[in-house]
């Protein structure tokens, strides 16, 4: 008889291993003195925070700098953070869009889009490419070409499944301004994507 | 719109409703991930956990109302990732009519493939007394770990790697206790707790991928690239080299967590920090790392561009220091710092390099320096050198520099004694026997030079429009790495090419495809690390697998004959067993030199190889097996044979690897128990001109100071002892004898004096034959 079959953290459904019933709330206070506790919150928001943390800065190396801080910041402040209505993943949220912006800020020459602002000029490319890849990969793509704040709404929307309140809570905005982040990123997709606009419509 | 009311109500024209529909019912693809960052963050993470909060080990977080059938397994797949699970059957509650607390053993007993850096898993079904099962574990061969718990798992990290091909067992003594039952009633009279007897789990390490020394046939021209993996770490290495024991030294960015790091308030000031002003924030550190990129430990907080001694045990480093001072230091692989050198104004941009294992050269102001471990100038040389490399040659005191004025090769045994080379010479590189190579660039192209430091002559030219760089010399000295690139601004990216000595046979090294640049060959010839772009264009370390070539291995084939040997033995096949006999091997047997099918009321259990030794004779391997007894499927003793192996047809005139080998001649050790103290587990002779090295591993964490020339020892055949500097790298329970000997057979000898971490000693002497080839 062999081992059991070694489970990869690639594999893994983290999240999903939480037994049912089992309060949030409880688990976070649990983990400002115990560090097992933490280590099931963590195991618990992995695979979202990485996700997340990908979806901003695209780059694996990165996204695993960034994941890492999150969590040893999150560890750090636990016992500081005091429960407001919002999961506890929205506290994760908001470290990672913040150590995320900590990175660009770093980045010379780096351009923060305004809302305002029109696609980058390789927009055209990105549409040659969004019609040569398939429709759920072209849609995507065309998120990641989104200025920063829409983008970052449209991800925890259309990828994360957040309420408007909480992406409002995360973002530091009011639910107003998200509801307009998605509709003008939304609008921005369809107006954008001439060849997907053709064929949804 | 997927039942969400908040998009409904956000969107009611059709066409944004079709794009939101499209959003909602794809989704990104999923990211690349590491299969072990997962894991690998979470134990960071738990360590500063348990640093920071205090945890209540000895009650369980977990609410008892929780079905332990379902929520152990669930919380063993998070802990496990790529973890080793080595199920116990133990039983803590002792209570009568009580839970028993346990975990089926049974699919795990005697589990024969536990890698040797991976963490032991304890699984429990219940809640245990955290804090008194992790102190009732014993694990033998005595090994330092570092235990955790992580749900209902106990987590058993070695400190260091295990040996491998080594039998450990897992005791859990009975200090175990269950948890006390909540508000016992005084009035009930309880019932005395059996004692609970010693558990005892059983696993065997896994035999190491490749063997762990360059054997005689090793040939670095005829490895092939097998695969690669990403340093664990990557992502944190800003420079990366290899030590002479395999290890890699990084520079990382300052205040990276990991074994030995300190908190990170203190991490900013490094150590020993001098008298006087604070000392200023550092940026990086240097860290021992895996050759997986695994964190082993910070040895020079505040450092940067180490170097490491040629015979392994210290390292060079510069580390910051108060005034924009720079300090050139010597440090142990133990991170304690040894000397302080010299200290310079504003930070070094390269490495100081090692000339022997006492002096170090080293750029300041434009000019070349060279001092020995005291500090003292040792060498009288004015030169100068601005953006020029350095490149000590491991053989002899020479030292190649990229001067100002051009470059040259120092001979530091006659000062000033220089040999010019040809005009436009950089990139140095000098291999285990003395010979240099380096690169010229010409306008379209890169020529390459190989000399033996003071003659050279072209080998190699690039073609018209690449270029060369980073040459690495194979261990056995017979081929170079070099990374190749465009020069005529195509965007092609770099790559790898594997090129005889001689400058014949380039051969690509990897995948055309992905971009490759800086290999380094690992001393053992088994790996290169190398730096590849990332998708999204950062430069991440990586290591790929270099595998030598089977059917051009004599070595290989001597050994192919030993494990049919073998299997016969183990299979208590005595007609096929002596089918790998010669007459005079078949008569050694036949006349008791050794046992064929293992002592009466016995039988072989595994073996493995201990050493591959070219013989004195032509043609010839002595191979050192290790045989093991056993009963139920756990190892109770050991001994060893020394087999030589002669090709047949020698009086043909066939290259060697076209013979085939048998068995000739065998001496055989007495038999030695196990468990009682720790063994060697092989012996490695490598050639590093003029001498040799002998290195000898354990499979038991050692107390260092037992391990000494008075305590590991290398006679003659005379029994004369022979003249040996012996060191101790205690990560990798490694004893390295330097020596000089002529070629012969002398015999090594380690003593009952050496003991482990626990003082329990060598139960037998341990002899075995050194054979310094020709």
């Amino acid at each position: 008889m062999g081992a059991p079959p070694v489970q990869s953290a690639a594999g893994a459904q983290w999240g999903a291993l939480m037994p049912d019933g089992f309060e949030e709330r409880e688990l976070v206070e649990r983990a400002k003195q115990d560090p097992d506790a933490f280590g099931a919150l963590y195991d618990r928001y992995f695979p979202q925070i990485y996700r997340f943390a990908y979806s901003r800065v695209r780059d694996q190396s990165l996204a695993e700098d960034v994941t890492s801080e999150v969590f040893f910041k999150a560890l750090r402040n636990i016992k500081r953070y005091t429960y407001s209505g919002h999961p506890f993943s929205s506290w994760l949220y908001q470290i990672t869009l913040n150590a995320v912006a900590d990175h660009y800020r770093g980045l010379h020459g780096e351009v923060d889009l305004e809302e305002g602002a029109s696609l980058p000029s390789t927009a055209p490319a990105v549409v040659d490419e969004v019609v040569r890849r398939d429709r759920s990969r072209r849609i995507w793509a065309a998120i990641d070409q989104l200025p920063r704040q829409q983008r970052a709404a449209m991800v925890l929307k259309f990828s994360e499944d957040r309420k408007i309140d909480e992406i409002a809570h995360i973002l530091g905005k009011s639910s107003g301004a998200v509801k307009l982040l998605l509709h003008r990123g939304v609008d921005r997709l369809r107006k954008e994507l001439p060849q997907l606009e053709a064929e949804l419509t | 719109m997927m039942n969400d009311p908040e998009l409904e109500g956000l969107f009611s024209d059709p066409a944004d409703r079709a794009v939101v529909d499209l959003l909602k019912t794809s989704r990104p693809a999923a990211p690349p991930l590491d299969p072990h960052f997962h894991n690998y963050l979470r134990a960071k993470l738990m360590t500063e956990a348990r640093r920071m909060l205090p945890a209540r080990a000895s009650r369980s977080w977990l609410p008892f109302t929780l079905s332990l059938k379902t929520f152990a397994p669930a919380m063993a797949a998070v802990a496990a990732g790529f973890l080793v699970v080595v199920g116990v059957e133990i039983y803590l509650h002792g209570q009568t009519g009580g839970p028993q607390v346990a975990c089926d053993c049974a699919a795990f007993k005697n589990k024969t493939n536990v890698g040797t850096g991976e963490p032991i898993v304890i699984p429990f079904t219940g809640p245990v007394d955290k804090t008194a099962v992790a102190e009732s574990v014993v694990i033998e061969p005595a090994t330092s770990v570092t235990k955790q718990w992580v749900g209902q798992n106990l987590v058993i990290i070695p400190d260091h790697p295990l040996a491998p091909n080594t039998s450990y067992s897992v005791t859990f003594k009975p200090l175990a206790t269950p948890t006390p039952t909540p508000q016992p009633n005084p009035l009930v009279r309880q019932t005395p707790t059996p004692a609970p007897s010693p558990v005892v789990v059983h696993f065997t390490t896994v035999r190491p991928p490749v063997t762990p020394i360059v054997p005689p046939s090793y040939k670095s021209t005829n490895v092939s690239y097998s695969y690669d993996s990403r340093l664990a770490d990557s992502g944190t290495i800003l420079s990366a080299t290899w030590t002479p024991a395999g290890q890699i030294l990084a520079t990382r960015p300052a205040g990276q967590r990991g074994p030995g790091a300190p908190t990170p308030s203190a991490s900013a000031t490094p150590s020993p920090t001098p008298a006087g002003p604070p000392a200023p924030k550092a940026t990086t550190d240097v860290w021992l790392m895996s050759s997986l990129g695994t964190p082993i430990r910070i040895l020079v907080p505040g450092g940067s561009l180490p170097a490491a001694a040629p015979s392994g045990g210290l390292i060079a480093a510069w580390q910051i220091a108060p005034g924009n001072q720079a300090n050139l230091g010597v440090w142990d692989l133990q991170g304690v710092w040894q000397a302080n050198l010299v200290t310079l104004s504003g930070v070094p941009d390269r490495a100081p390099v090692w000339i022997g294992q006492d002096r170090i050269a080293y750029v300041d102001q434009g000019r070349l320096h060279v001092v020995d471990l005291h500090g003292t100038q040792a060498s009288g040389i004015t030169l100068s050198v601005q953006q020029g490399r350095l490149a000590a040659s491991p053989t002899s005191p020479r030292l190649a520099v990229e001067g100002t004025d051009g470059s040259v090769v120092l001979d530091l045994r006659t000062t000033g004694s220089t040999t010019s080379l040809t005009t436009g010479a950089s990139g140095f590189a000098w291999s285990s026997k003395g010979d240099l190579a380096f690169l010229v660039p010409r306008s379209a192209s890169t020529d390459l030079y190989v000399g033996d430091g003071q003659s050279f002559q072209k080998v190699a030219t690039s073609p018209v429009g690449q270029s060369w760089s980073d040459l690495s010399w194979g261990p056995d000295a017979t081929s170079l790495l070099l990374a190749t690139s465009a020069s005529n601004g195509s965007g092609v990216g770099p790559s790898l090419l594997l090129v005889n000595r001689d400058g014949s046979s380039p051969t690509a090294f990897g995948p055309p495809s992905t971009e490759y640049a800086s290999p380094q060959w690992s001393p053992s010839g088994d790996l290169v690390l190398f730096t590849r772009r990332d998708e999204g264009g950062g430069r991440a370390f990586w290591t790929a697998t270099a595998t030598p070539s089977a059917s051009d291995s004599a070595a290989n084939q001597a050994l192919a004959e030993v494990a049919k040997f073998m299997l016969a033995r183990i299979n208590g096949d005595g007609a096929a067993a002596q089918a790998e006999l010669d007459d005079a091997g078949l008569a050694a047997y036949q006349a008791g030199a050794s046992s064929l099918l293992g002592p009466a009321g016995s039988h072989f259990s595994r073996y493995y190889p201990v050493t591959v030794q070219l013989s004195t004779k032509p043609n010839a391997f002595l191979v050192g097996v290790r045989i093991f007894s056993g009963k139920n499927g756990v190892d109770t003793s050991f001994f060893e044979e020394q087999l030589t192996l002669v090709a047949l047809g020698q009086q043909f005139s066939l290259a060697p690897q076209a013979h085939r080998y048998l068995i000739d001649a065998v001496s055989a050790s007495p038999a030695m128990l196990l468990g009682h103290g720790p063994t060697v587990v092989s012996v490695e002779v490598v050639q590093t001109p003029p001498g040799q090295q002998v290195r000898v591993h354990f499979d038991a964490d050692l107390k260092p100071q037992t391990v000494s020339s008075d305590t590991i020892q290398v006679k003659d055949a005379d029994g004369k002892l022979i003249d040996a500097h012996v060191s101790f790298d205690a990560d990798n329970h490694l004893a390295t004898i330097a020596v000089k000997l002529r070629p012969g057979t002398y015999q090594l000898v380690v003593t009952t004096s050496v003991t482990d971490i626990n003082g329990n000693a060598l139960a037998q002497e341990y002899d075995a034959p050194l054979v310094i080839g020709r």
